[in-house]
């Protein structure tokens, strides 16, 4: 039978390039001086200052991560790691400059604000340049801005929480994004308040060479109901761009998040991005997660369930190509008793490329009565492409029910037979047969997002199987 | 390689590929004082079996090990061995040959190589019994290295009875050519600390290699278990079977890997893990690890803990027996599939008994 040949990704939209327009572009490198100068440029209070240069010693403290991808490519002294583009943070797309705007437009963003979203926010290289939230949820006492605005109007409550889930201890670039963190998102939603519509940040790097360090930070009170949807892309330059942002996530008692994403960073940037949840009692969240894009990524959501009763689901797809190595997975901390976690996670690999899925389940003797039931499938569609399962499962109490399964394989061909002896075409067939395995995921998606995602899998697939 | 950790910490039993050193699973530290050396020899081996179809001899034999415990283990058995038994297998024998290592006060520490050749075509069973009084405190670092030729067919069964505060340290390593079928049935039972490292070379075309574990822990017991399958053979076939039980403070890691390497294909690969939690203070660290770079394969692995099902234990004790009891017959329900692969009624009854006594 005829190999599928699966050609790279066709990025269009996303691998157009603006012209490198910045107001303010920092020099090369991670010194001292260099972290002073963003904190000046940023016109940070004094205990962000004092912040980022304790984070800066951590950062020098902590070795390389001895495991995962190869990361000897990344060259700190190569990576300018503050980029501020020539506009302020507009409340109106009208306000935004053309060239900015015009890539947001390509993206689709204002667009899907208009349709389906309760709130937007647009970040371009290192700072917000666009957040907006619909009237009512200010009414009802929600906040959705960027986080220099809310270090500046509610400054409480961010010292309170910022980092506080994560510690700048964590890893070496968890330390380094405390150094010269940037942009991102701060929402709060009230108790009991529901979100009947998503908000939704995006995240666009366009300075060559440079980095992104968003920080984002939600708090959803007791109660509460929240659906945040975060995208990214970048255009593809020759050297190295390093996205290392933070996102914490407090969700406390009977509240629920959902937080989606949709990754697809240009084939020259290394993804080492850090997410972590603090569930409270009978809260839950979910994680949706698709990585297409990085030349690598490592990410590993964490959910710990620190309340009884707290529920985390995590349904993850990526999808690797020629050159990319995507290290990803999910961490479940049980702290608490009859806690629950689920994971689906699924892998493609195709043209060289290289999916590992790692994760943590680890029940802690506290947890008695929880559950875990974990789930992952790989699918390879050549014989040079990798596909690897490297799951740690950590049991410290008895009364638990426990589970993991993982399978890897290529795309059945009694599957091919039976769909090709239904009348399908054998490309046909395949891609079908792709499609149903990556349903469980796009079903999770928020419309636009499915239809994205089973276009990228199309493109992909279309016209490469001879 | 670098082994040390700390001055006095020596890194041993590595994963084929490293996670995230907070997940405490890379390897396990022992100190270097746990490291005995012994000049005299170990006597008190007893082999019994058809000697006109196997040949054993004390002959020394080169070590050169991909994975291994550490370079200081396998050094300390390159260099101060006290027991070494070459054997060669040149022909069909359905009688299986024993070694039993008693360990006694004067015989409590074993560093010994084995070295098995199974000639093409051949077939054979091979148990090393470890077994040491109670109040031995025994050590034992070991090699068992195998070649299995084209077309044989050979079973080795590794049963550790040794005492609770032994220490009990095994390195296997298995070439398995085109159409060779290999069985491991290890019982794992004894040692305050048991650290196993199991790798298997599954090179030929139908290359098989089976392996079968099951493993007791109690009081505060130690079980690091290292076991390796790499896939070079076209339709060749890696099936590890696992289950295990632990009670008190009794600890187990146990890492799984399946790796297919490029042009194994039609390779089928599959590991289950089940640990049987006792008590609420045990733990159990699982890493099944799946490693592709072959697309037309099949590999599955599944791992689960838990306690043992209400329901069962329920249904049991409304018969009449007692708690314990009733645990004793799961245990030895989950654990029967795998003791069907010992056929020897008296090595079989051996291990029963000490389930019950373990489980007491």
């Amino acid at each position: 039978m005829a190999k599928t040949q699966v050609e790279d990704i066709d990025r269009n939209v996303y691998d157009i390039k603006d012209k490198d327009n910045y107001d303010f572009k920092i020099e090369k490198g991670i010194t001292k001086e260099i972290v002073e100068e963003i904190s000046k440029q940023k016109n940070d209070p004094e205990w962000m200052r004092e912040f980022r240069l304790k984070a800066l010693e951590v950062y020098n403290s902590l070795e390389m991560p001895t495991w995962g991808p190869d990361l000897s490519e990344l060259n700190m002294e190569e990576i300018a790691t503050y980029v501020r583009p020539k506009t302020k943070l507009n409340t109106s797309w009208d306000d935004v400059p053309d060239d900015i705007k015009n890539t947001f437009d390509r993206l689709g963003i204002p667009e899907a604000e208009r349709k389906s979203l309760a709130g937007v926010g647009a970040q371009y290289d290192s700072e917000v340049v666009y957040h907006s939230m619909k009237e009512d949820l200010i009414k009802q006492g929600v906040i959705y801005t960027d986080m220099e605005t809310a270090i500046r109007e509610y400054p409480d409550l961010v010292k309170q929480y910022f980092m506080k889930c994560v510690p700048v201890n964590d890893h070496k670039f968890v330390a380094l994004h405390g150094a010269v963190w940037s942009g991102g998102s701060f929402v709060y939603v009230p108790k009991n308040v529901k979100l009947d519509f998503p908000l939704q940040s995006y995240f666009r790097l366009n300075s060559p060479e440079s980095g992104q360090f968003e920080h984002t930070l939600i708090i959803v009170e007791e109660g509460a109901s929240l659906h945040f949807i975060e995208g990214c892309s970048a255009p593809k330059y020759n050297k190295i761009n390093l996205h290392a942002g933070c996102v914490e996530l407090i969700v406390k008692d009977n509240a629920y998040l959902r937080y989606s994403t949709i990754e697809n960073w240009s084939k020259n940037m290394m993804n080492l991005n850090t997410k972590k949840a603090m569930i409270g009692k009978n809260a839950q969240v979910d994680w949706v997660t698709g990585s297409f894009g990085s030349k690598i990524s490592m990410l590993y959501p964490l959910s710990q369930l620190n309340g009884e009763g707290a529920k985390t689901e995590y349904t993850g797809i990526s999808f690797a190509g020629e050159g990319q190595n995507l290290d990803t997975g999910f961490k479940a901390i049980h702290n608490a008793p009859n806690t629950s976690s689920v994971v689906n996670a699924k892998s493609i690999s195709k043209n060289g490329g290289k999916c590992t899925y790692r994760s943590l389940i680890k029940i802690s003797p506290k947890a008695k009565g929880s559950k875990s039931s974990v789930s992952c499938e790989s699918l390879m569609l050549d014989d040079i492409s990798v596909s690897d399962t490297i799951p740690v499962n950590d049991i410290q109490t008895d009364d638990v029910e426990f589970s993991h399964e993982a399978k890897i394989g290529k795309i059945s061909d009694k599957t091919i037979f039976y769909l090709m002896s239904r009348g399908l075409s054998e490309e046909d067939a395949k891609a079908m047969i792709v499609r149903g395995f990556a349903y469980p995921i796009s079903k999770e998606l928020p419309v636009e997002y499915a239809v994205e995602m089973n276009n990228l899998i199309n493109l992909e697939l279309e016209g490469c199987i001879g | 390689m670098d082994n040390k950790k700390g001055k006095n910490m020596l890194r041993i039993n590595e994963t084929p590929v490293r996670t995230s050193k907070s997940f405490n699973i890379n390897d396990i530290n022992i100190n270097e004082t746990e490291i005995e050396n012994e000049s005299n020899v170990f006597e008190n081996v007893e082999i019994i079996g058809d000697s006109s179809k196997i040949q054993i001899s004390n002959n020394k034999t080169p070590i050169n090990l991909k994975y291994g415990l550490g370079e200081e283990l396998t050094n300390q058995v390159k260099n101060n061995s006290n027991q070494e038994f070459q054997i060669v297998v040149d022909s069909k024998t359905n009688k299986e040959t024993i070694f039993n290592f008693d360990f006694n006060k004067t015989n409590s520490s074993l560093i010994e190589n084995i070295d098995i050749l199974a000639n093409e075509g051949t077939s054979a069973t091979f148990v090393f019994k470890y077994e040491s009084l109670k109040d031995v405190e025994a050590y034992h670092n070991g090699i068992i290295k195998l070649n299995a030729k084209e077309n044989s067919n050979i079973n080795i069964i590794i049963i550790n009875l040794l005492s609770d505060n032994s220490k009990n340290l095994l390195a296997i390593e298995n070439t398995i050519e085109k159409n060779a079928n290999v069985t491991y049935t290890i019982v794992d039972f004894g040692g305050e600390k048991t650290v196993t490292n199991y790798y298997s070379n599954v090179a030929g075309d139908f290359a098989k290699s089976n392996l079968n574990t099951i493993y007791l822990g109690k009081d505060k017991q130690v079980l690091d278990l290292n076991y390796i399958a790499e896939l070079y053979g076209e339709k060749s076939n890696v099936n590890i079977e696992v289950q295990g039980a632990l009670k008190d403070k009794a600890r187990k890691n146990f890492k799984g890997t399946i790796d297919f390497k490029k042009g194994c294909k039609k390779a089928v690969g599959e590991e289950n893990e089940n640990c049987m939690l006792l008590s609420d203070t045990a733990k159990s660290i699982a890493l099944p690890m799946l490693l592709c770079s072959e697309e037309d394969v099949e590999g599955a692995h599944s791992s689960s803990a838990g306690k043992i099902g209400e329901k069962e234990l329920f249904y049991i004790m409304s018969r009449g027996f007692e708690l314990k009891e009733a645990q004793k017959l799961l245990v030895r329900a989950n654990f029967n599939k795998i003791l069907e692969n010992i056929s020897n009624e008296d090595l079989k009854n051996l291990i029963l008994k000490n389930i019950d006594l373990k489980l007491d």
